[in-house]
């Protein structure tokens, strides 16, 4: 019924389409062109950058305003430059291996917490109470420090990897999901003696797995992006900088670029390549994920 | 049967005995074994974290710790409200918070009624795509964006000179309201296809047969979105901006850091960014000011989306918690 009702909509609104008005005509311009111009806004920049990582160093330096295709003839100089430069590269390792390794930890406490608030328990609303009350209230960021730098992590990638794992809302998002999962399931699993672990990875975790990949999805972009915690914890040690404590390092420094005597216009590139280095691997792989994210955000708007 | 096991019985069917932690304890130990991680997880990294609040009472030092520092009740947050650098990050904080649940609330909602204006679905999906892309650029990168193209010789101060605008690095400027205009439009790129998305999915959800009888007695497309779907979506747009406002003073002024500048701060430095360089900036460290700092944030943000959030629930009866 409510199919049909759909139906009979869209049929209405293509009507609606073949006898236009004047009025429903210069609606239509206003608004087809205002979404467009958003759009162009939306990736102008990131297109400038991509340009501008392809340009000639030196007329790229003395060019002004926007980069629309590659200016002083198309040069890959600027990614040959980073794949030689050890500290990019080790940048890079170690952004995959916080990215994994704060994704991974974070994602197994937010299941396992997840389903044990899933479950009745005496335990359970004191656990909610507890995880809930960390969403309005904070420490802050010095007694934060000062807990982290006592478990001796100051200067190590645990401070990067263990902290900002996870938070209140994937961990009720987890329970949300596990509390969709039918009763019967966990029914016929304890019915065939399974215990909650085995309840809780074979048989419940596979079928809550939709917010799941949504909660993945959310801590890799939020981890590869993230840089505050670096910066606040691994400051001095140089080898164990994100990639985005890099970039901000180099954009630094090509603003000092034209104080160095007789620069190499190559490293002037280094900054655009970098960024596209860094931002790449994310805005590639968007797309294929654009609809579990957009339902993750509905899912997590409607009360977490 | 023995009387052991009588008396066992019968304690096992007490209804008293199956409401207690010991009977429950049995029941679930596995349970019980899964909220351990998170428990250890939370009290370390955010309780013990809100005990060690009280180091905003003491002159802390590292050697004498929570216990052995000095106490001296109050008085950082008395040399915080009677300092000048203060009470300047606190107008900029607020000014740049209102600034943000006003005019910057805006722009995802304008943006989500275009979307469902939009009859071409491939070329709505296209639109979408491009503008969710903002959203997933790294911090980092959108300042270092803003940087290039509003140096001197950048794109967009070259386009607003244009207009008769001076040539000059936009960043250096310290003049109210450059940076906090900087700010807010940094914020609109970054989430306004993101931000959209909530919207579009309640417009999506307005009943299809409401427009239908509405077109069918002669009103155009903009009389059913202002008189159909913008009341159908009101309590939702009620909830985001009471929660938006909410968060607007904790939450938002990281980026700040990567931006300003020691001229800039009398525009552009907030009670956060405050917090941050008390602690981390280099320079002299007075990690007691800066925790008082920090604590003073916590509270006015707590108080706020506390109230907000019983705002939300009287006013469109949803609530965040």
């Amino acid at each position: 019924m409510a199919l049909r009702k759909k139906k009979r909509s869209e049929e209405w609104e293509s009507h609606m389409v073949e006898t236009p008005t004047v009025g429903d005509r210069i609606v239509d311009v206003i608004v087809y062109t205002l979404c467009a111009l958003v759009a162009f806004c939306s990736v102008i920049p990131m297109w400038h950058v991509l340009m501008s990582s392809v340009s000639d160093g030196k007329t790229l330096l003395a060019h002004e305003g926007l980069v629309i295709l590659p200016v002083g003839g198309f040069t890959l100089d600027g990614f040959k430059l980073i794949f030689k430069n050890a500290s990019v590269i080790r940048g890079f390792t170690n952004s995959i291996v916080y990215t994994v390794g704060s994704t991974g930890l974070g994602f197994l406490l937010a299941t396992v917490t997840g389903y044990a608030l899933s479950r009745q328990s005496k335990l359970k609303p004191i656990v909610t109470m507890l995880i809930m009350f960390t969403m309005l209230f904070s420490g802050g960021m010095v007694p934060t420090y000062m807990v982290v730098k006592s478990l001796g992590w100051v200067g190590t990638p645990w401070a990067l990897i263990v902290p900002g794992c996870t938070n209140a809302m994937f961990m009720i998002m987890m329970m949300n999901s596990f509390n969709g999962v039918p009763r019967e399931m966990y029914e016929a699993a304890t019915i065939d003696g399974a215990g909650h672990w085995r309840t809780m990875f074979q048989v419940a975790l596979p079928q809550a797995m939709n917010l799941g990949y949504v909660i993945i999805l959310n801590s890799v972009v939020a981890q590869w992006n993230s840089w505050l915690p670096a910066s606040i914890y691994v400051p001095n040690k140089k080898s164990l900088w994100p990639l985005q404590l890099w970039i901000q390092q180099i954009t630094a420094d090509n603003a000092n670029f034209l104080n160095s005597a007789n620069p190499n216009y190559s490293r002037y590139l280094i900054q655009f390549a970098v960024i596209v280095a860094a931002t790449a691997p994310i805005v590639i792989a968007f797309p294929f994920f654009q609809d579990k994210l957009e339902k993750g955000v509905i899912a997590g708007g409607i009360k977490g | 049967m023995s009387t052991a096991d009588a008396a066992k019985a019968e304690r096992l069917s007490d209804p008293k005995y199956k409401k207690s932690w010991a009977f429950d304890f049995k029941k679930n130990w596995a349970l019980y074994i899964m909220f351990v991680p998170v428990l250890v997880y939370e009290i370390v990294l955010h309780y013990i974290p809100m005990f060690g609040i009280i180091m905003a009472f003491e002159d802390y030092n590292v050697i004498d710790g929570y216990f052995g520092s000095p106490w001296v009740g109050f008085k950082h947050f008395i040399d915080l409200f009677t300092g000048e650098q203060f009470m300047t990050a606190l107008r900029n904080t607020v000014c740049i918070a209102l600034i943000k649940c006003t005019i910057g609330f805006f722009p995802s909602i304008i943006f989500a009624f275009l979307l469902s204006l939009l009859h071409h679905k491939g070329f709505k999906r296209t639109v979408q795509t491009f503008s969710y892309l903002p959203n997933f650029v790294a911090a980092v990168v959108v300042a270092s964006l803003v940087m290039q193209f509003l140096a001197k010789d950048g794109p967009l101060t070259l386009l607003l000179s244009k207009f008769g605008l001076e040539n000059q690095n936009w960043l250096a400027n310290n003049k109210i309201p450059v940076f906090w205009i900087i700010y807010l439009l940094m914020g609109v790129w970054q989430s306004v296809g993101w931000g959209s998305i909530m919207y579009v999915a309640a417009i999506s959800q307005v009943s299809g047969d409401l427009h239908e009888a509405a077109a069918i007695d002669g009103a155009t497309r903009l009389q059913r979105l202002f008189k159909i779907t913008l009341p159908n979506i009101m309590p939702m747009i009620i909830m985001m901006l009471v929660l938006n406002v909410g968060l607007s003073f904790s939450t938002g002024f990281d980026s700040i850091l990567l931006l300003y500048m020691p001229s800039t701060y009398n525009v552009a430095d907030t009670v956060y960014t405050y917090t941050y360089r008390m602690a981390f900036g280099g320079g002299t460290t007075n990690y007691s000011l800066s925790a008082a700092s920090g604590l003073f944030q916590s509270v006015v943000g707590t108080a706020l989306l506390i109230l907000s959030n019983s705002l939300s629930r009287k006013l469109s009866s949803t609530s965040l918690f």
